[in-house]
């Protein structure tokens, strides 16, 4: 750490030349130079990292919402159902986005039971933007513990957004054609996982099932981990439909990417802490960043060397 | 072509007795055991039947063969509230909701569909009425988010439709047992007695909700009603309906003949497996 530090000191000067590149694209003011002194403040609406302390709570909130939904299989009415669709507390009903267009196109029947299921997720990512995958998605939990194997570093290429929207598409097409919400009930991994637990539930405890649901959707999940053992993300950059759903809000949400004055070292250790190939690093002198990549898992800012005082997760302000 | 049906119906039939045979044996090997087998036999009988399933009348010169002989299988029998067949598969997703809220109502008749049918792959059914039928609590059309499963009335729900084996009938066959008209939870409405010389005959009218209760109920080993989709039943009413009314018609010798000929043997064999435990 002590040499990065070094390094940022000794790089300050060529930060105004990379300020000078990037003026073109963005609303901030110009002269906003980022070496304003050694002094670093970060306003109080950041959401402190004051340790590395975000990984740990994502982790803890994926895994409570995982435990809250297996209560179910107590008779414990907090969350029935899963992911792609459920029921909290017995009364609001949650349909994910991506569900409920499939759902729609296949049917073509609009109708207000599904849509006011709908309204809760509209809600909830109009205001946390892509955060789903970052912190509540099951993939991305299993997907960190594949990355803990000690599988030697690989580089996922790069894959445009253009090709999730594609498989948006393409999946939206199938399930007009073929009157099944076909993604959703077949390959969506959040219909697979809970599908294998209430399977395996449903079978340990004796009640009627096929053991072919278990196995079909164990088989997804499993598949889904082999890729992510060979192409890190690759799945949630480039394929993943759900997310790229999601993404969009990322363009209007108010939880997002912000940047503070401060000093820069260019060292890019955000671009490589980012799991989903986010630019940070160029576009630093920005006041705030909304890809539609971003999934605010806050490993930037944890990755940055001066300890997420530059990059933060911003909310609101 | 003519031949063909017949001779599978008697298969079938065959069928039958054997799963009442392996009984003795099977239930002092182990509970799993005798699981499994019953699983695989009643798979045999039911691949029998749907083989023998066909246009053609079954065999009726010596006698009323039972329905059981023409029943449809493979329909998928929805949980209450269900939209129309083509919507309910457009909307529903497979989210588990209903499966889930019907295990944390203690009644686990949800079940997934599996791979036989692709189409329909994830999406509730209620597989096992013979264990676990539809109590109609009618809480899964509430909570499904999609709109699939739409709030109905519990006296407007169509799930489908009970059909009763007039040749295992204990009621059809010279007793009074009216099991099934206790466990139905529409009363009165539904069932419909025909009381004769022989029997306290049963019949399920049209207004049937197909819960499956009385499948359940049935005191006959492998039950004596089997319910299947309300389009199933369209198909083979006519016929359902021209054995029921043959029968009643029928008195005397004739009757006599195929009761104690033909329907009693089965019953006995099946009867063994009245022993199997209740959930």
């Amino acid at each position: 750490m002590d040499r990065t530090c070094l390094r940022l000191w000794q790089r300050e000067g060529s930060l105004s030349v990379n300020t000078v590149k990037n003026n073109d694209d963005s609303d901030m003011a110009t002269d906003r130079l980022k070496h304003s002194g050694p002094e670093i403040q970060a306003p109080s609406s950041v959401v402190r990292q004051s340790s590395l302390k975000l990984s740990r709570l994502r982790r803890f909130v994926a895994l409570g919402i995982i435990m809250l939904f297996l209560l179910q299989f107590v008779r414990i009415k907090i969350l029935v159902g899963g992911l792609g669709g459920s029921v909290a507390v017995w009364f609001v009903k949650i349909l994910d986005v991506f569900a409920y267009t499939e759902s729609l196109t296949a049917s073509g029947d609009f109708t207000l039971a599904a849509f006011g299921a709908v309204v809760p997720v509209l809600g909830m990512y109009l205001i946390l933007g892509r955060a789903f995958c970052g912190w509540v998605c099951p993939m991305d939990f299993l997907f960190e513990v594949i990355g803990k194997t000690g599988r030697k570093p690989r580089k996922t290429p790069n894959i445009s957004p253009v090709w999730g929207y594609a498989v948006v598409g393409s999946f939206l097409i199938a399930s007009g054609v073929m009157g099944v919400p076909v993604f959703t009930n077949y390959f969506s991994h959040l219909t697979n996982f809970f599908r294998f637990l209430t399977g395996t539930v449903s079978f340990g405890l004796g009640f009627p099932v096929e053991p072919e649901v278990i196995v079909f959707s164990g088989g997804t999940i499993a598949a889904l981990l082999v890729l992510e053992y060979f192409f890190p993300r690759f799945w949630c950059r480039g394929l993943c439909p759900i997310g790229r759903i999601y993404g969009l809000f990322n363009k209007v949400s108010l939880l997002r990417l912000a940047f503070t004055e401060g000093v820069c070292g260019e060292c890019s250790l955000c671009d490589q802490q980012c799991y989903m190939g986010v630019k940070i690093a160029r576009n630093i002198d920005r006041s705030s960043l909304r890809d539609v990549n971003c999934i605010y898992c806050g490993r930037c800012a944890e990755g940055c060397a001066t300890k997420g005082k530059i990059v933060s997760l911003r909310f609101w302000r | 072509m003519s031949d063909k049906p017949r001779q599978r119906v008697r298969e079938a039939g065959g069928k039958h007795q054997a799963l009442g045979l392996f009984a003795d044996t099977a239930m002092q090997i182990t509970r799993r055991a005798f699981l499994g087998l019953s699983v695989t036999g009643s798979a045999l009988a039911l691949f029998g039947s749907a083989v023998s399933c066909s246009d053609q009348p079954p065999d009726s010169g010596e006698g009323v063969a039972g329905p059981l002989s023409i029943f449809p299988v493979g329909g998928s029998i929805r949980p209450p509230g269900a939209l129309p067949e083509k919507q309910f598969r457009a909307k529903c997703i497979s989210c588990g909701v209903c499966v889930n809220v019907c295990h944390v109502m203690k009644y686990d008749a949800v079940a997934v569909a599996g791979l036989k049918d692709i189409r329909n792959f994830g999406t509730p059914q209620i597989r096992d009425m013979r264990d676990f039928p539809c109590a109609l609590c009618m809480e899964c059309p509430g909570q499904c988010p999609t709109g699939a499963l739409k709030k109905t009335e519990k006296e407007k729900v169509s799930m489908g439709m009970a059909l009763i084996d007039f040749s295992l009938c204990f009621g059809w066959n010279g007793d009074v047992c009216l099991s099934c008209s206790k466990a139905c939870p529409m009363g009165g409405s539904i069932f419909d007695f025909y009381n004769g010389e022989w029997g306290n005959q049963p019949y399920i009218n049209d207004n049937c909700v197909g819960c499956g209760l009385c499948v359940k109920y049935c005191p006959l080993g492998g039950s004596a009603i089997k319910v299947v989709t309300k389009k199933q039943y369209e198909r083979v009413k006519g016929q359902y309906v021209a054995d029921s009314r043959k029968l009643m018609a029928m008195q005397g010798e004739q009757r006599y003949a195929i009761v104690y000929g033909q329907n009693l043997p089965q019953i006995m064999a099946k009867g063994r497996l009245v022993e199997r435990e209740y959930r």
